[in-house]
């Protein structure tokens, strides 16, 4: 599991690569949250086009990532996410709150 | 219905673990030669389970995690079990959303996951012993 940060005018670039289950998720949580308070940007994109696996704690980061990025009145989505995680994605119901570009 | 194949292995409740578990039992159930979709399916919900076991059984302190598989001609069988502080209410904790973990930015899914992307899950627990959850999958074969 790795992430990587690009910007793009306000928003951070999240490109997640690898798997996101519970283990993970405590690290990539610390690491988007720092880069998100130390960079000028208010909205956030996460690239998920490099995930490969992604269980429930996935919709716990995506959502708890959704409420610090509101809470600066910024806008979050989710790009390029895989065949194989879109179920997971699709059952949460996550579609009806966070944009998401497929 | 007498089993094609069985396993059963033993792991320390680390979060670690939860990807050694869905790649075990992956590995394992491949040999049914199912399609790739049931194989993530199937891992899917292991990772659901011992996350669980982990978070909530154990409470993140060490204990002991078992997982069987077994595989009949037809379908396989999961048991995933934590010898943990159990749960309490049972029907409260399959209830979609709900989590006693907010704080762990728990999304409240895990069982409404393995509900949904297995053909069938029970969960046994009780309250200091431990909980047991069997699921299954049919493996409709290519």
């Amino acid at each position: 599991m790795d992430v990587r940060f690009k910007r793009d005018g306000a928003a951070l670039i999240a490109m997640i690569e690898g798997e996101i289950d519970h283990h993970s998720s405590r690290i990539l949580k610390e690491r988007i949250d720092s880069k998100f308070i130390m960079e000028p940007v208010k909205d956030m994109i996460m690239d998920l086009s490099r995930v490969t696996f992604m269980d429930s704690a996935g919709i716990g980061l995506i959502m708890g990532r959704m409420k610090k990025v509101s809470s600066v009145g910024g806008k979050m989505s989710i790009r390029n996410p895989r065949p194989e995680i879109m179920k997971m994605l699709k059952m949460s119901n996550i579609e009806s709150l966070i944009k998401l570009d497929a | 219905m007498q089993p094609v194949n069985r396993m059963k292995t033993e792991f320390l409740s680390k979060s670690a673990n939860e990807s050694f578990a869905r790649v075990v039992a992956a590995s394992f159930v491949a040999q049914a030669d199912p399609s790739i979709d049931i194989l993530a399916d199937i891992r899917t919900a292991v990772s659901e389970a011992v996350t669980n076991s982990v978070i909530h059984g154990y409470e993140e302190k060490e204990g002991v995690i078992t997982m069987e598989c077994i595989l009949y001609q037809d379908h396989v069988e999961i048991i995933i079990e934590d010898f943990g502080k159990g749960i309490p209410d049972i029907e409260q904790a399959r209830t979609p959303l709900f989590t006693t973990r907010p704080d762990l930015e728990r999304s409240g899914m895990g069982f409404t996951v393995m509900e949904t992307f297995m053909d069938s899950l029970e969960v046994e627990s009780t309250p200091g012993k431990g909980t047991k959850i069997r699921m299954t999958k049919q493996l409709v074969s290519r």
